[in-house]
């Protein structure tokens, strides 16, 4: 069977989310310079997450779930996602308390972090997700993987997966995610002719 | 239209031949991009995948202008590996049949339609004309009987058109592909391929007829 691993943010979603958040909650300084500084490599991808849900925590959780449930989404991807429920995960290193919503929209199984929440906020990151780990998981049973993601932190798993697409449809793939990429495609059109081809 | 073959363009090469410093698909042919040409004759067909490697983000640039639905195939080996490769990768993930075409290939485009209405494997060859060719020995009704370095009747030009399950990850070239399945059938199209610059001056001539 094949397991197709989606990455969440502009991968199934038409908007990356963290701008989002933190424009509607004007903590854009301080997310937009996190985000330079990661995307710069200054900043490791892990270490920067926990920066991030340590300034994000601080929302309300209620607020922050109801906001992404919002979001618009892909409609040819969703409705390959929910044709094919079955074969379908979202890997996404986003709180679950943040995206249970979102992702109850999108009607697969979803993976993300965890973290440790109290009056409505998040006061302590207890699990990251690894997507990568997810992906030699599935293999390991015996699953061909595709992995469908555009950002630094899909590349580990993007490169153990047995067929890797990169994701132009927000925005360009990040270089690190083009220098292993199987594929490339910039229209939902071609993403799913060839998730449908890969069926 | 056919919905049950894919067109695979390989444009991953570094065209040193041809000493203009730019992949082939980037070169300009009276005003237009190689690629373009290329995407003009395959407009009908839905699952365009084009083989990036050297340039690639010039090439998906230029793509982009004309197309968003293509999808983009990566041959990271480029620089080791030839057309063959290229061609077993485009076409490993598409539909049943792949029709390969060289990123610096150049087809009358009556031709082209006439290759679109094929069923089935093929091969196509045309008049020689290349510097540096590879030629086609065919039987009577022209079925292509071998492919050869030094003489033949014809000029392997492609394009060609196999079942992907037939092709194998392989090292050599697009013929290389092909020859464990010869005898197939042959079409003779009007071509020319781009390898030196001689191909180059050849191709502005040979477009100016169409």
């Amino acid at each position: 069977m094949t397991k197709f691993i989606f990455d969440l943010d502009g991968t199934v979603t038409k908007r990356e989310t963290l701008p989002l958040i933190s424009k509607h909650f004007g903590i854009q300084e301080a997310i937009d310079n996190l985000t330079k500084e990661t995307i710069q490599g200054n900043i490791p991808f892990v270490e920067s997450f926990i920066r991030r849900v340590y300034i994000l925590g601080k929302l309300p959780i209620n607020e922050v779930a109801q906001l992404l449930e919002d979001v618009e989404l892909y409609k040819d991807v969703t409705k390959f996602i929910s044709q094919n429920f079955e074969n379908c995960v979202i890997a996404t290193g986003n709180l679950e308390c943040w995206i249970k919503k979102l992702a109850a929209k999108i009607g697969c199984c979803c993976y993300c972090s965890d973290g440790l929440t109290e009056n409505n906020k998040v006061v302590k990151l207890t699990r990251i997700l690894r997507k990568e780990n997810l992906v030699k998981r599935y293999k390991s049973e015996g699953e061909k993987v595709v992995f469908i993601g555009d950002g630094n932190n899909d590349v580990e798993a993007m490169r153990a997966a047995d067929i890797s697409i990169a994701s132009g449809l927000t925005h360009m793939p990040a270089n690190s995610v083009l220098s292993i990429a199987d594929y490339l495609v910039f229209s939902e059109e071609a993403l799913c002719r060839q998730l449908n081809q890969l069926l | 239209m056919s919905s049950a073959k894919s067109v695979v363009i390989s444009c991953a090469g570094i065209g040193s031949r041809l000493g203009l410093a730019t992949t082939k698909a980037l070169i300009n042919i009276n005003g237009k991009s190689l690629i373009r040409w290329q995407l003009e004759l395959f407009k009908d067909i839905e699952d365009v995948r084009i083989v990036i490697g050297f340039q690639a983000n010039e090439v998906v640039e230029e793509v982009r202008k004309y197309r968003d639905d293509v999808v983009f195939v990566y041959n990271h080996r480029y620089f080791e590996t030839k057309t063959g490769a290229s061609f077993y990768l485009g076409a490993r993930d598409g539909n049943e049949y792949a029709l390969e075409y060289d990123g610096d290939l150049l087809v009358h485009p009556d031709d082209v339609k006439m290759l679109l209405e094929q069923e089935g494997e093929w091969v196509a060859y045309a008049d020689k004309m290349s510097d540096d060719a590879v030629y086609v020995k065919t039987n009577q009704v022209g079925d292509v009987l071998a492919f050869s370095r030094d003489q033949g009747d014809y000029e392997w030009t492609g394009p060609c058109c196999l079942k992907k399950d037939r092709l194998r990850y392989s090292s050599g070239h697009v013929f290389n592909q092909l020859e464990p399945y010869l005898p197939m059938k042959g079409i003779k199209v009007r071509a020319c391929d781009i390898d030196t610059y001689d191909d180059y001056q050849r191709a502005l001539e040979f477009i100016k007829g169409w």
